[in-house]
């Protein structure tokens, strides 16, 4: 999109778009392909908001509204499904443990995580090397693998239908993506300024605190972010180690919530609100870290 | 399997050394570096222990012990029994299994192939869009979102007073299929995911478009080479390698999809979703964790496993198949 035409901008306006596309030699080149293209990613694009704005539209409507036009707009703001859902869909609960364990589980991945791919990232040799191999490896195993034999070793500490073994269990997981990715952050920063640190006295761990650890700062965060969204979003773990509705975490307290209403006939409004429950915080995360997110899940990538 | 991620380390790595070699690997033999060096290597236990045991405790050793689990007859309490590969053998032979492992496959590569190709198509579209950045934002947001919610919404949009026939009403459609079917659940599900995870795939392979140099497109166009031919002589060659990784993204993603199944049409009475729609990842957690039978702790392992074998089968050979030098650009 930069403007690197020597041409004046021209007075009327499509030419003027026409301009702006790439270099004067590409300028030929716009087809009827591209052009239906455009368009359809920007109706679908149109479709996925308004589905969103649809969605927080419809919990705050009640049941009976919701099926008899579900196009319409509330006539009355029922911030009672929200009211109701908090309280007998045990969604409050639930979203109060997911956010404790998302908080302090991705707390704490980053900050066992983090000494660990300084280290791997830094030192070369063949044993780190071979460590690293060995923590990629868990990138490629899935989920149900370790399912049943989490649940029964758990079991043995009573760390089932626990939210502890829960966190733990997330800090284990996750060890593979984190130390993947800040191994190759630390790798991409600039070794000299730990070394001129080092020349002036200070100690490998003193250098790792003071000078490597701020200055990943970002990479840290980014893998923060990450986990945050992963942990909030876990269910299939959550769901297995998780017995009793005072332990559920949100996507657990779904789960059972619309499991519920097949019994007890639909709650449109309180679904909606559940819902919404999972999905806003993660919009409010979206818009305020914004798009450093999207850099940071391509970042090793697309190098 | 593992490898997923492997050729960026690799190359980073790469690239590290041969930087390293114009004078900060000639440097890092000298003195006051290589003291550096031996001092931060005495941190190896107090640095990487704690990752490294919770990861081995919480990953590896279940993994390990999965693999035992699922040799044996066991439902939890009480003996194991040995039984060697029969487990294998049952499921392998129990239809319940058989769909599960199609339906995973059918994710797999008809779900995969068309993600990739809109994913390109899009990325090709977005690569010099007016709006290009807020469009990027919007379509990768679905990622973040629990895929539980799709298949709740989805009750909701294709129930019979819902919002397709809703819609379909105004178009004089009197009469609309069943959506809900069972039959018909399984094929909206890979649609649904289509829809969802397009965005995802399409913000990877745009970083990959971004960094070819535009100056090279420019060559194209004083060259007069069409479309197609910037296609093929310029744009797939440079994003080959990122191609690969999202390849081996997807194939581990796909082997684990469970949420957007497990609630689909707003979720059954009995718990388990129609069977028509199983994956292996809810054949594992029913087989185990299901209720309603004694749980069968070896044959639900033996399908998980199942599953990690068809990750590493697929891994080795993408790395095989998109394996070719790396460009210098």
């Amino acid at each position: 999109m930069t403007d690197t035409t020597l041409t004046p901008p021209p007075a009327d306006a499509p030419v003027r778009i026409r301009r702006r596309r790439g270099s004067p030699a590409e300028r030929g080149d716009r087809s009827v392909v591209r052009s239906i293209g455009i368009i359809i990613v920007w109706i679908s694009v149109i479709i996925g908001v308004l589905l969103l704005a649809w969605i927080f539209i419809q919990s705050l409507r009640d049941t009976r509204s919701i099926l008899g036009n579900p196009f319409g707009l509330p006539e009355s703001l029922h911030w009672e499904n929200y009211v109701e859902a908090w309280t007998s869909g045990e969604f409050g609960i639930a979203a109060w443990n997911s956010f404790t364990v998302t908080i302090i589980s991705s707390v704490l991945t980053v900050v066992v995580a983090a000494p660990a791919a300084y280290f791997l990232g830094r030192v070369k040799t063949p044993l780190t090397e071979g460590l690293i191999f060995y923590f990629i490896l868990g990138l490629g195993i899935p989920a149900q693998v370790i399912l049943i034999p989490l649940f029964i070793m758990l079991n043995q500490f009573y760390l089932t239908d626990s939210l502890l073994g829960l966190n733990i269990v997330y800090i284990g997981v996750s060890m593979p993506f984190t130390v993947f990715l800040l191994v190759g952050f630390f790798r991409s920063l600039p070794e000299e300024v730990e070394e001129a640190a080092a020349l002036d006295g200070a100690s490998p761990w003193g250098t790792m605190w003071r000078i490597a650890m701020p200055l990943a700062k970002g990479g840290i965060l980014t893998a923060f972010i990450l986990q945050v969204i992963s942990h909030w979003n876990e269910t299939l773990l959550a769901i297995t180690l998780l017995q009793t509705a005072e332990k559920y975490t949100l996507p657990v307290a779904l789960i059972a919530f619309i499991q519920k209403q097949t019994y007890s006939g639909a709650d449109w409004g309180g679904e909606f609100a559940g819902i919404c429950l999972i999905v806003l915080p993660m919009l409010a995360l979206y818009l305020f870290v914004g798009t450093k997110l999207s850099a940071g899940l391509t970042v090793g990538i697309g190098k | 399997m593992s490898t997923a991620a492997t050729p960026t380390l690799s190359d980073a790595s790469a690239a590290d050394s041969t930087r390293g070699r114009g004078g900060g690997r000639r440097k890092s033999k000298s003195a006051p570096t290589g003291i550096i060096d031996r001092q931060r290597r005495k941190l190896l236990i107090p640095l990487v222990g704690p990752a490294f045991i919770f990861y081995t405790v919480l990953f590896i050793i279940p993994s390990i012990w999965a693999i035992w689990i699922s040799l044996h007859d066991w439902a939890g309490l009480g003996p194991m029994k040995f039984v060697g590969l029969r487990n294998y053998t049952l499921i392998a032979q129990d239809p319940l299994f058989q769909q599960s492992f199609l339906n995973t496959l059918k994710l797999l590569f008809i779900v995969g192939v068309v993600i990739f190709v809109v994913a390109f198509a899009l990325s090709l579209v977005l690569r010099d869009m007016w709006g290009k950045s807020a469009v990027r934002s919007i379509i990768f947001f679905p990622h973040l979102v629990n895929a539980l919610v799709y298949g709740a919404l989805a009750g909701f949009i294709f129930n019979p007073n819902g919002l397709v026939n809703k819609i379909l009403l105004v178009f004089g459609v009197e009469a609309p299929p069943l959506w809900l079917k069972s039959d018909n659940i399984f094929p909206i599900i890979m649609a649904t995911l289509v829809l969802t995870m397009t965005g995802y795939y399409t913000t990877i392979l745009m970083a990959g478009v971004d960094r070819i140099p535009p100056s090279l497109f420019e060559d194209c166009a004083l060259a007069g080479a069409n479309a197609w031919q910037r296609l093929r002589y310029v744009i797939l060659p440079l994003t080959w390698d990122i191609f690969g990784t999202c390849a081996v993204l997807w194939t581990i993603t796909s082997v684990k999809i469970f949420e957007v199944v497990w609630l689909f049409g707003g979720g059954a009475a009995g718990g388990a979703p129609p069977l028509e729609t199983w994956t292996v990842a809810v054949f594992t957690y029913v087989t185990a964790f299901g209720g309603k039978t004694i749980p069968a702790y070896g044959q639900a392992t033996a399908a998980a496993i199942i599953s990690l074998l068809l990750v590493l089968v697929l891994v080795v050979l993408l790395r095989r198949l998109m394996r070719r030098e790396a460009l210098e650009f």
